[in-house]
C-alpha cells in the first residue's frame, strides 16, 4: 500500500509543483540554508548599476545607500550606516529581536557589536557634552586646586614650644652649680 | 584549656558549616538544597562564630594557622594560612549575622523567583568568599577572596539577565574592580619579590615603604570600596535583587577594599605620602556621593549614595592612621546600613515595584515596623549620640578635627556629614511622613514575621553595637582625650545643622513650583556628569581602537604586509633591481665576477 502511495498520482502532482516552485524560487530565497555567493559582501561599487545592485543585496534604498571610502582598508561594498546605538531605538516598538532591537533583514552597523545595550551609548545627554566636560573638570580642578592648598595651610590644635623648668634645666644640663643660674622666665604679669 | 586551639577550631568549625550546603548536595544524592536549609546554616554559623569571638574578647589571644602549603616553587612558600585577630574574630559574627538576617528576608523577597536556591546559593558563596578574605593571612588566599567576591557580585548583580541594565552594570562593577585589580597584583609582585613572601604580618618595612605598592593598594581599594574616580559601578549596582544590595553593596563586599588597607597598615603607617592620598581621596569621595545623593529620587539609590560616601569616610579614618577606628566603622555600618536596605526591599515589595521616593509617603501607619527600623537606621547613620553609629562617626570626626592634617580634607570630610543628615531626612521625610502619594491599591503589608524578624534584629544590632564592641576592644592607639567644645560637638553640630537645612527645603517645597534646573542641581542629579562622561568616552576610544589594531593594525599588517603581499612587494622591487644587471654584455657579466670575488676574498679575510 505504501509503495504504490509513494509511486502514485498525488505524489507526482506534488513533486512537479516543487520543481515549478524550485526553477521560478527567487535568488536567495531559500529559507535558513546559509548564505549564497551573491549575498556576501563584494568589491567597492563603481558604477551606479554597481551602486543599485549592493543596495538591493543590503536591503537599502538606491538613496539611503553609501559605501565606505575605497582607500584600501577592506570595507568593500558595506553600507556606511549613521553611528546609532541600540539605546536610541524606540524600546516600545514590536522589533522581531527586543533585546537588540533589530528587524529581520535590517542592515547592522560595521561596529554594531560596539552598538548593542551594553555597550556604548550614543544617545543625546540632557546637559550638551560641551558643559558637562567643562563642569566636571571645573569641580576636579578645584578640589584638586583646594587640597593643594590645605596641604600648604593643615589645619591642627594650636601648640606651643616647649617650656622647661629650673631656669631651663640648667644644673641638669651641666650648669656649674657654684656659679649663678642665668634666670628665665617663661610668663608675664 | 588551650586557648589557642580553641580560638583555631572553632574558627574553622564556623566555615566549615558554611561549606556544607556546598558540599553535602554532592556527596549525597538525596541531599537538596533549600533556601531555608541555607538559612539555617547560616544561622548556626553565627551561634558558633561566637564562641571564638567570645574566647578572644576575654583572652586577648591572637593567631594564625597554617592548613595546607601549596609547594610551586621551592624557595617561595604559599600557605593557606589563616589569622584569628580582632578584625576577623570581630567581623565573622557581624558578617554571619547580618547575612542570616538578610536571607531569612530575601526568603519572602525572592518568594516568586523560579530559582530561589540558585540564588541562595551564590549569596552563601559569596559569603564564603567574603570571610575568606577577612581571615586570610596571605595574600595569595586574600586574592582568592578578592576575586571571588567579584565574580559572585557580577553574577548576583546580573540576576535578572534578560534586563539589559542589570548586564550593564554587572559589566560595570566587574571592569571597575578589575582595574583596582591592577593594583592589587602590582603590590603582591612588589610583595613577593622584596619580602619573599606574601604572608602579611611579615610585610614590615623597616624604613619607609616605596610609594608604588602603597599606590597599587590604594587603587584596589578605590576600586572594591568605590572611592572617587572608580564608583560609579556601586549606584548601577542597584539594578540587583534588593537582598544583594543589602549583603554585598553595603555591609561585605564594598569593605574589602578597606579590609585590604586596614590588613595592610604597618605598610601604609611609615610612608606619609600614601596616607595623605587616602585622606584626600576618602574626603572627596564621601562629599562627591554626598552631593549625589541629595537629588536622587530612587530610594535604592539614596542608600547606594549613602554608602558610598560611608565608605570614603573609612578611607578618611585609614588616612589619618587609625584602622582600628575603620573596622569600627565598617562593623557599625554594616548594621545600619542592611537594615536601611531591607526596609527600602520591604517597602518596595509592599508598593508592588515601586521604588521612586517621590511616589511614596505616609508610610509610617501603613508599614509601622518597617518605617520604624527605617528611623532607626537613619538615626544611625546620622551619628545620633550613643546609637550604634555615634560611637565610630563620631570618633572619626573628632580625631579628624584634632589632628594635623589637610584642611580641605577636614572641611570637605564635615560638609558631607552635613549632607548624609540631609539626604537621610529628605528620604524619610517623603518616605514615610506627610501625604501618602501611592495609588489607591497596594498590597501594603508587612505581617510575615520572615520581613519583621530581620528588621527587629538588626534594629537591635544598630542601637548596641556600637556599645558593645567598644565595651570589648581595647583601642590600640590612645585617642584624643581633650579637646575644646566646638571640637567635641562638632559632629553633631553640623549633622543638626544638616538636619535644618533639610526641614527648610522639605518647607520650601510644600510652597514652591518645580525649580528651575540649575548648574548645581543638574550637577548633582546627573551624578556629576562623571558616567556619561567616562564611559562614552572611554569605551568609545578603546573599542574603535580594537577595532582598528585588529582589523587594519593586526591584519591588515602581519597577515598582509608582513606576509604574502610583502613579500611578493619585496621579490619585485628586487627583481626589478635585478633586471638591470641582465644586459646580456658579457663585459657586465665579468664585472659582476669580480666584484663578487673581491667580496669573497675580503670578507674571508682575517686582519
Amino acid at each position: 500500500m505504501a509503495a504504490a502511495g509513494l509511486g502514485g498520482v498525488l505524489w507526482q502532482r506534488a513533486a512537479a509543483r516543487l520543481r515549478a516552485l524550485r526553477v521560478a524560487a527567487p535568488l536567495g530565497a531559500r529559507a535558513a540554508s546559509g548564505l549564497s555567493s551573491e549575498m556576501l559582501p563584494g568589491p567597492y561599487p563603481r558604477t551606479p548599476e554597481e551602486r543599485a545592485a549592493a543596495a538591493k543585496k543590503y536591503n537599502m534604498r538606491v538613496e539611503d545607500y553609501q559605501p565606505y571610502p575605497d582607500d584600501g582598508l577592506g570595507y568593500g561594498d558595506y553600507p556606511m550606516l549613521p553611528k546609532r546605538s541600540a539605546h536610541e531605538r524606540d524600546p516600545w516598538y514590536q522589533w522581531d529581536q527586543p533585546d537588540m532591537r533589530h528587524n529581520w533583514g535590517e542592515p547592522m552597523h560595521w561596529d554594531f557589536d560596539m552598538y548593542i545595550r551594553n555597550r556604548f551609548d550614543t544617545s543625546p545627554t540632557q546637559i550638551p557634552w560641551h558643559t558637562m566636560r567643562k563642569h566636571f573638570l571645573v569641580f576636579l580642578s578645584t578640589m584638586l586646586i583646594m587640597f593643594g592648598i590645605g596641604q600648604f595651610y593643615p589645619s591642627y590644635r594650636p601648640v606651643g614650644p616647649k617650656q622647661y623648668p629650673f631656669n631651663d634645666l640648667y644644673l641638669e644640663r651641666g650648669g656649674d652649680p657654684n656659679k649663678e643660674a642665668p634666670v628665665v622666665t617663661h610668663y608675664e604679669i | 584549656m588551650n586557648t589557642t586551639l580553641l580560638i583555631n577550631s572553632l574558627t574553622l568549625l564556623t566555615l566549615a558549616t558554611l561549606l556544607t550546603p556546598i558540599v553535602l548536595p554532592l556527596l549525597f544524592k538525596n541531599f537538596k538544597n533549600t533556601p531555608l536549609t541555607i538559612t539555617r546554616t547560616v544561622k548556626a554559623a553565627f551561634l558558633t562564630s561566637l564562641l571564638p569571638a567570645t574566647t578572644f574578647i576575654y583572652s586577648g589571644l591572637e593567631s594564625i594557622t597554617c592548613h595546607w602549603e601549596w609547594k610551586f616553587i621551592m624557595n617561595f612558600k604559599i600557605p593557606l594560612s589563616l589569622k584569628m585577630d580582632q578584625y576577623s574574630m570581630t567581623f565573622l559574627p557581624i558578617a554571619l549575622f547580618v547575612t542570616w538576617s538578610i536571607l531569612q528576608f530575601a526568603m519572602w523577597y525572592m518568594a516568586s523567583e523560579p530559582y530561589v536556591t540558585k540564588f541562595f546559593t551564590y549569596l552563601l558563596t559569596f559569603l564564603i568568599a567574603m570571610l575568606l578574605l577577612t581571615t586570610a593571612n596571605n595574600m595569595f588566599l586574600l586574592f582568592i577572596g578578592w576575586e571571588g567576591v567579584g565574580i559572585m557580585s557580577f553574577l548576583l548583580i546580573g540576576w535578572w539577565q534578560g534586563r539589559a541594565e542589570a548586564n550593564t552594570a554587572a559589566l560595570q562593577a566587574v571592569i571597575y574592580n578589575r582595574i583596582g585589580d591592577i593594583g592589587l597584583i602590582l603590590s603582591m609582585a612588589w610583595l613577593a619579590s622584596t619580602f619573599n613572601t606574601w604572608e602579611i604580618q611579615q610585610a614590615v618595612h623597616p624604613h619607609q615603604t616605596p610609594i608604588l605598592p602603597l599606590m597599587g593598594l590604594i587603587l584596589a581599594a578605590a576600586g572594591k570600596s568605590a572611592q572617587f574616580g572608580l564608583h560609579p559601578w556601586l549606584p548601577a549596582a542597584m539594578e540587583g535583587p534588593t537582598p544583594v544590595s543589602a549583603l554585598l553593596h553595603s555591609s561585605t563586599m564594598v569593605v574589602a577594599g578597606i579590609f585590604l588597607l586596614i590588613r595592610m597598615h604597618p605598610l601604609l603607617a611609615t610612608n606619609q605620602t600614601a596616607l595623605t592620598t587616602c585622606l584626600c581621596l576618602g574626603a572627596l569621595s564621601t562629599l562627591f556621593a554626598a552631593t549625589c545623593a541629595l537629588t536622587q529620587n530612587d530610594i535604592k539609590k539614596i542608600i547606594a549614595f549613602s554608602t558610598s560616601s560611608q565608605l570614603g569616610l573609612m578611607m578618611v579614618a585609614i588616612g589619618l592612621n587609625l584602622p582600628q577606628l575603620a573596622f569600627l566603622h565598617i562593623s557599625t555600618h554594616a548594621f545600619f546600613k542592611a537594615m536601611l536596605f531591607l526596609c527600602s526591599g520591604s517597602i518596595i515589595h509592599s508598593l508592588n515595584g515601586e521604588q521612586d521616593i517621590r511616589k511614596m509617603g505616609g508610610l509610617q501607619k501603613m508599614l509601622p515596623v518597617t518605617t520604624s527600623c527605617l528611623t532607626i537606621g537613619n538615626l544611625a547613620l546620622m551619628g545620633t549620640p550613643f546609637l550604634a553609629g555615634f560611637y565610630s562617626k563620631d570618633l572619626i570626626i573628632e580625631s579628624l578635627n584634632t589632628s594635623y592634617l589637610n584642611t580641605w580634607a577636614l572641611s570637605l570630610t564635615l560638609l558631607a556629614t552635613a549632607f548624609t543628615a540631609t539626604y537621610s531626612i529628605r528620604m524619610t521625610l517623603l518616605v514615610q511622613a506627610g501625604q501618602t502619594r501611592i495609588p489607591p491599591m497596594m498590597p501594603v503589608n508587612e505581617n510575615n514575621p520572615l520581613i519583621t524578624a530581620p528588621l527587629t534584629r538588626l534594629a537591635l544590632g544598630s542601637i548596641t553595637a556600637g556599645m558593645l564592641i567598644t565595651s570589648f576592644i581595647t583601642p590600640a592607639k590612645t585617642p584624643p582625650m581633650t579637646m575644646p567644645l566646638v571640637t567635641k560637638t562638632a559632629a553633631i553640630l553640623v549633622t543638626i545643622l544638616g538636619i535644618i537645612l533639610a526641614l527648610e527645603l522639605s518647607n520650601m517645597t510644600h510652597t514652591l513650583t518645580h525649580p528651575k534646573p540649575n548648574h548645581l542641581m543638574n550637577f548633582s542629579s546627573l551624578l556629576g556628569y562623571f558616567n556619561p562622561l567616562v564611559h562614552r568616552f572611554c569605551s568609545k576610544t578603546l573599542l574603535e581602537k580594537g577595532q582598528n589594531i585588529a582589523l587594519h593594525l593586526i591584519d591588515l599588517s602581519w597577515l598582509k604586509k608582513m606576509g604574502p603581499e610583502g613579500l611578493a612587494e619585496l621579490q619585485v622591487a628586487a627583481s626589478k633591481a635585478a633586471t638591470l644587471a641582465h644586459t646580456g654584455l658579457i663585459k657586465t657579466y665579468l664585472g659582476s665576477f669580480a666584484l663578487s670575488i673581491l667580496v669573497m676574498i675580503l670578507t674571508t679575510q682575517t686582519l
